[in-house]
């Protein structure tokens, strides 16, 4: 319990400085919102009472205080270019972006794990090499151009779904899941021929322990060794790999929303960017920042529960 | 005696990237068609072999788009390794070889960072120095790509400090700096070449993904990336635009994703 605590604690402060990081880097380039945001309209005078108004007169310091209790509070301020509280308009997006990674997530692991299992048992037979070179291959493909390939194949041949119309995800879950599917599948494939290799590679090393040839020189059965003793020592490895996937899939998840035409977050990132909506891509950055750090914290808080040598101090 | 085997995925990836890089070379002063010439009498041509890859909707060459935008990646591409490498190692190498404090914070700030997937990251570079400009690009991706650089030369310099012939080194007298030039970068080149290998694969997707949500490089530069939203808009008239420039892109990152995979099996089977 001390161990989930001191992690929660590190959680926290990591997630203050984060956002310090950003609040000062926003801070030190976007200028004077006022101005940007009364254009050709401004007037000293109209300037200083917007200035007043969103309380930029106030010292640095004060301002990121009060910017981070309105994080808590869900007030963000107001999107430069909508018009907009930041909250009401990233809300609905952080939803439709959430699905696509957890979808994504669950099929990288439910595919990842076995092939990996699977593609060690050919170590040292002629399928090695294509095995290796596929897993290349599925690396190498860049998300954005099999999600092209998709909605073309899925899209406007086959018309399973409309590419670049998103249905609603309340309204038409159905539907709106059949158009996430495909999307999650090209964020995915990279990441799982990722995670077949590192599983392979863990798995292989672990073969190659002391306990294992011991087992083995008792007699017991070669698969019985890999599923009883080598898959849960290997356990920990995959679990921190699969924290930092879930990381990785955020990123990953602002290309192929892009592509699919899905809007989520990622879009409306980089939708800010170019239109120069400071606090809408701050808040956003914040929250991705944030969910990194979550499943970072997160993957090692599942270790020290799966790994007792973590619990009772010494790696910790 | 061993007998040297042929190092497959080497052999392969050297083949794959040489011709890739052979192909761009050329482009930069010679492409069989203007990339940008339209010609109105033969919009959306199917791939042939007059066109190669086939024509766009203003009957421009893709293959001499192609081969073009992939000069563009590949000199992006170099130079964002090349900052990241550079500033990478030399983080990395004062960091581990002297230690202390600085080394401590300077890692710690890794650690946060590293955490971050390298295109968010970018694209919050991106938009602090401004998009739509190719020399951004690269100062963004090779400020993102210093911390995995670092990382990984910290580690091989903390190795080696201690190790005897450094000591030897060092009591014959010599300075610092030629302690880590001259007798350690050497042996770091094992950690470092497959390191250059993986950030160049990651350079051009990140430029590629970049400049494919319109916040990289923009026209009159073309790269793959752009090239690739460029033919997202027509996949429906012409699909052999986006294939074609999409394959290329992974016919690419796969070439010298077996040269990385092939210098670490050198390595295993060396050691």
């Amino acid at each position: 319990m001390k161990y989930a605590l001191k992690r929660n604690l590190m959680l926290v402060l990591t997630m203050v400085i984060v956002s310090f990081l950003t609040f000062l880097a926003f801070e030190l380039i976007s200028g004077d919102p006022a101005e940007a945001m009364l254009g050709t309209e401004a007037t000293p005078e109209r300037l200083a009472a917007l200035r007043e108004e969103l309380g930029l007169n106030r010292p640095f310091l004060v301002r990121y205080a009060s910017w981070l209790a309105g994080f808590a509070s869900g007030d963000l301020g107001v999107s430069l270019h909508y018009r907009q509280p930041v909250w009401d308009l990233i809300a609905p997006k952080l939803e439709i972006t959430l699905c696509l990674c957890l979808v994504s997530f669950a099929l990288i692991t439910v595919v990842s794990i076995p092939l990996a299992i699977w593609s060690y048992r050919w170590t040292g037979t002629v399928f090695e090499a294509v095995r290796t070179a596929f897993n290349q291959l599925c690396m190498a493909v860049p998300p954005f151009f099999t999600g092209i390939l998709m909605s073309y194949l899925f899209g406007i041949l086959l018309r399973l779904f409309v590419p670049g119309d998103f249905p609603d995800l309340r309204d038409q879950f159905g539907e709106a899941l059949v158009h996430l599917f495909f999307a999650a599948v090209c964020l995915g494939i990279p990441r799982t021929a990722m995670t077949v290799r590192m599983m392979r590679s863990t798995v292989i090393g672990e073969m190659q322990k002391a306990y294992v040839r011991t087992a083995i020189s008792r007699g017991n059965d070669r698969r019985a060794v890999l599923t009883r003793h080598v898959l849960k020592n290997s356990l920990t490895a995959a679990v921190t790999f699969l924290g930092q996937t879930m990381a990785e899939l955020i990123g990953g998840s602002v290309v192929v929303e892009q592509v699919f035409g899905i809007p989520g977050l990622g879009r409306l990132l980089v939708y800010s960017i170019s239109t120069r909506d400071y606090p809408v891509v701050q808040t956003v950055v914040v929250i991705l920042a944030f969910w990194v750090v979550l499943a970072g914290t997160l993957a090692d808080l599942i270790n020290q529960r799966v790994d007792p040598r973590l619990r009772l101090g010494g790696a910790a | 005696m061993k007998k040297r085997r042929i190092n497959g995925y080497l052999l392969c990836g050297l083949i794959i990237t040489g011709v890739l890089l052979l192909a761009a070379l050329v482009g930069t002063f010679y492409t069989p068609f203007d990339p940008n010439a339209m010609n109105g009498a033969e919009k959306f041509q199917a791939p042939s072999f007059v066109h190669l890859f086939g024509t766009d909707n203003f009957g421009r060459d893709i293959f001499s788009r192609v081969v073009k935008g992939s000069g563009t990646t590949l000199a992006i591409a170099l130079a964002t390794v090349a900052i990241g490498a550079v500033v990478g190692t030399l983080v990395g190498a004062v960091t581990g070889y002297f230690g202390g404090v600085a080394d401590d914070a300077l890692m710690r700030l890794n650690d946060a960072l590293t955490a971050f997937p390298s295109i968010l990251l970018a694209l919050l570079v991106i938009s602090i120095v401004g998009p739509g400009n190719k020399y951004n690009v690269v100062l963004a991706l090779g400020i993102v790509f210093i911390p995995s650089f670092a990382r990984v030369t910290r580690t091989a310099f903390a190795g080696l400090r201690d190790v005897n012939y450094i000591t030897s080194a060092r009591l014959m007298g010599a300075k610092n700096g030629r302690i880590l030039l001259v007798h350690m970068l050497p042996n770091t080149v094992r950690v470092l070449l497959p390191a250059i290998t993986i950030g160049f694969n990651n350079a051009v997707l990140a430029e590629a993904s970049m400049s494919f949500l319109g916040i990289g490089v923009t026209p009159p530069d073309a790269s793959l990336g752009y090239l690739l939203s460029e033919a997202q808009d027509k996949l429906s008239r012409a699909p052999w635009y986006a294939l074609c420039t999409g394959a290329v892109i992974a016919l690419l990152v796969f070439g010298v994703g077996l040269i990385g995979e092939g210098l670490q099996k050198m390595d295993r089977e060396v050691a």
